[in-house]
């Protein structure tokens, strides 16, 4: 970094990339998983049936729930069913820092439902942005990640000289070094908009608590004030300190839904047990980029409406796009499908990004690995087969723990912790030229089994209705995908044996250990 | 009407990734063999910056100034990675296929016009 | 640049660009953003959002200064230089403001 502007940022693009790799990587596969968190979640509570639920008494039974679990609650979130969630969403707390606590209520009863505990596709989702870490200190440590990905993006871009001669350019029967180049290359520029976008609007996202300067020096700090003038949220009535009763809600769910010409997508009510409750419907985004959900506000003591959320003006809406952008819950099925396909390239930019890492600095001729590249080559197949296995190993354990299991849903996310460690175990303990085939190997084992594992479990399969098939098939090209990639890497690691002697063939040595 | 605009935004962005490809010598020789004829370069090359700008023109004119860049850039990005996977695995398919896509666009264009 | 060659003093010198991005880059970020919230010429609520979304370009902007810079000396003028006319925009800012 004492040289030229380009060899300074070749060094910060490789070690940069290096350092947040193994959590990018994680990032990408969890965030590519949860642009299809509903179908997940739908696999994973196969029990539930889509039905015609009513808004208005699921909101009463929403509130009659909560009442009981917390009167006295800082605030309710209920989620009104919907045809990919027919269920109830509650969601209670007594502070914003949490915990947050949250339970799943049948739409014809009002009980707890009957389906399967788990946290299904909302675990990837919040894997995504928590790391399953304490929520701040994962989201912070996820900022900082996306925040060197930029810059990674950025030098990455100026140390690639010849972006456009290169375009097209996949030399897999060349060197080891120059195949995962051109591999690295490919990935990251045909993609390039997606990641520059997804990982600046990642930002974003998260930007108020990233980025709260403005809002403390412009309003000293107060959000919600913001937020209001912002035309993000509806302007509500504080509460008055004292105990009260909250009017019944169905009412209030029906106005909404009156003013606005469609059911809400759910219901916030804060400090419910005060004397002046506030009561916020939200409704499902308008069809467009923007992720701004309309949103009337409610005196919940009364039941009388307050008004709406302003209209955003042209930054905060440009932020919205960002954030709307981000989500892509605007995306049809085909465009769902390149959006998936663009993050699965994200996924692969930083890992072969990784890998060429340990192989342009594989040592020459007969020298030892030292302990670097020796800890870089285990982490490496640690988090790039590990994150993999672990969201098989937790689709696996829904169709396998026992459904009376205490505590169940928190034993598929301990799967997932585990059919990780495991894997990450492996790669540390087999020798390095077996390791990344085994790795993959095994991985997409695990994929091919999900399929099976929940026919027999469940009695649901292709030939039985074509309710998952959808999913089945994804699990069986994921799994066919990564032996394919095994057979890859056996190969090369036999190729490089082979060529072991021969001092021009060093790049070739270097999935060898 | 989306999933339509999508396939033809992939098609036109194919056959023009295609004769850029084409329009390279080292893709050439891959796929046809030889170097690039020099006059084709020229015409190959506007061509297949026509057929993107086309195609992002379409996603516009279909899809309104929102939607349409966003489903353009995720279709110029699978088009892409089809013609590295073509060029990598079958090159001499690249030629038949991006002459192929052509048409394909051709007849998608009226079908979501009319639609 | 191999894990032999590299003596102390290089590692000194990584270590404290490494620093100086991250501190001095996300210090010259919020307080732009701080900044900007208060001057922009648009209704209050706009400002923050547009000085926020701009924060991160700011960041990665100050980042790869750092690193591009000749020597350590260099990159800790670049990131004062900009860190003290922003720190003292910004207190003028909000002297003016809070007399307003």
């Amino acid at each position: 970094m004492r040289q030229g502007f380009r060899t300074s940022m070749a060094w910060l693009h490789a070690w940069s990339g290096l350092v947040v790799g193994w959590i990018l990587f994680a990032v990408f596969v969890t965030g590519t998983a949860s642009y299809y968190r509903a179908e997940i979640s739908q696999w994973m509570r196969p029990e539930l049936r889509a039905v015609q639920a009513d808004p208005v008494r699921s909101a009463e039974h929403a509130v009659a729930f909560l009442k009981t679990r917390m009167p006295d609650a800082a605030g309710w979130y209920i989620e009104l069913p919907k045809p990919e969630k027919p269920v109830i969403g509650v969601h209670w707390w007594k502070s914003l820092e949490g915990p947050f606590h949250q339970a799943l209520l049948d739409p014809e009863t009002g009980a707890p439902t009957a389906a399967r505990d788990t946290k299904g596709g909302d675990f990837l989702y919040r894997f995504h942005f928590e790391l399953g870490m304490p929520p701040m200190l994962g989201r912070y440590l996820v900022g900082a990640c996306a925040l060197v990905m930029l810059v990674a993006l950025v030098s990455g871009i100026v140390t690639h000289r010849r972006i456009f001669a290169d375009f097209f350019t996949f030399r897999r029967d060349r060197s080891a070094q120059r195949g995962w180049l051109d591999a690295h290359n490919v990935t990251g520029v045909l993609a390039l908009p997606f990641h520059l976008m997804i990982t600046y609007t990642g930002l974003v996202t998260l930007a108020p608590m990233y980025m709260p300067w403005g809002v403390q020096t412009a309003y000293k700090g107060d959000q919600i004030r913001f937020y209001v003038e912002a035309g993000m949220m509806p302007e509500m009535a504080a509460p008055l300190g004292r105990p009260g009763t909250l009017a019944p809600v169905g009412p209030i769910v029906a106005a909404a839904a009156a003013r606005i010409g469609e059911a809400p997508e759910g219901i916030s009510i804060y400090s419910p047990g005060d004397a002046r409750p506030a009561v916020v419907a939200i409704f499902e985004e308008p069809h467009g980029l923007a992720h701004l959900h309309p949103q009337i506000a409610f005196d919940g003591a009364t039941g009388a409406m307050l008004g709406e959320a302003g209209t955003a003006k042209a930054a905060t809406v440009t932020s919205a796009v960002m954030v709307g952008l981000h989500e892509g819950h605007f995306a049809g099925p085909v465009l769902r499908a390149l959006f998936f396909l663009c993050g699965v390239m994200g996924a692969a930019t930083v890992a072969t990004g990784l890998v060429l890492w340990t192989v342009a600095r594989a040592p020459k001729g007969a020298q030892a690995a030292g302990f670097g590249l020796r800890l870089v080559r285990v982490l490496n197949i640690g988090a790039v087969a590990g994150m993999p296995a672990a969201i098989a190993g937790y689709f696996l354990a829904n169709r396998l723990l026992p459904l009376g299991l205490a505590d169940r849903a928190q034993w598929e996310v301990g799967a997932f912790f585990g059919f990780w460690i495991l894997l990450a175990l492996l790669g540390a303990l087999r020798p390095a030229m077996r390791a990344w085939p085994e790795a993959l190997g095994l991985t997409g084992a695990l994929y091919l089994a999900v399929p099976v594992v929940s026919a027999l479990a469940t009695g649901e399969h292709a030939l039985a209705g074509t309710r998952f098939l959808g999913f089945d098939l994804a699990m069986l090209a994921l799994g066919a995908g990564l032996i394919l990639a095994a057979r890859k890497a056996a190969r090369r690691g036999a190729s490089a044996l082979n060529s072991r002697r021969i001092p021009g063939m060093t790049g070739e040595e270097a999935l060898r250990a | 009407m989306t999933p339509v605009v999508v396939l033809l935004n992939l098609a036109l962005c194919f056959a023009g990734f295609g004769a850029l490809a084409l329009s390279l010598d080292r893709h050439h020789r891959d796929a046809l063999g030889g170097r690039v004829p020099a006059a084709r370069i020229l015409p190959q090359r506007l061509g297949g910056w026509g057929l993107i700008l086309l195609s992002l023109a379409a996603a516009v004119m279909l899809e309104g100034w929102n939607f349409g860049p966003v489903q353009w850039i995720g279709a110029l990005t699978g088009a892409a990675l089809l013609v590295v996977a073509l060029l990598s695995y079958r090159p001499s398919w690249l030629r038949p296929a991006a002459l192929a896509a052509l048409p394909l666009g051709g007849l998608l264009l009226p079908v979501v016009l009319m639609g | 640049m191999s894990a032999r060659s590299v003596g102390s003093r290089y590692r000194a010198a990584v270590l404290g660009r490494v620093l100086l991005a991250a501190l001095g880059g996300y210090a010259v970020a919020a307080l732009a953003t701080g900044l900007l919230a208060l001057v922009l010429p648009m209704p209050r609520s706009e400002a923050v959002v547009t000085a926020t979304l701009l924060s991160f370009t700011v960041m990665v902007a100050v980042v790869v200064g750092v690193f591009a810079m000749r020597s350590l000396g260099r990159a800790a003028l670049l990131v004062g230089g900009l860190a003290l006319p922003l720190g003292a925009g910004l207190w003028l800012a909000q002297a003016l403001a809070g007399a307003a």
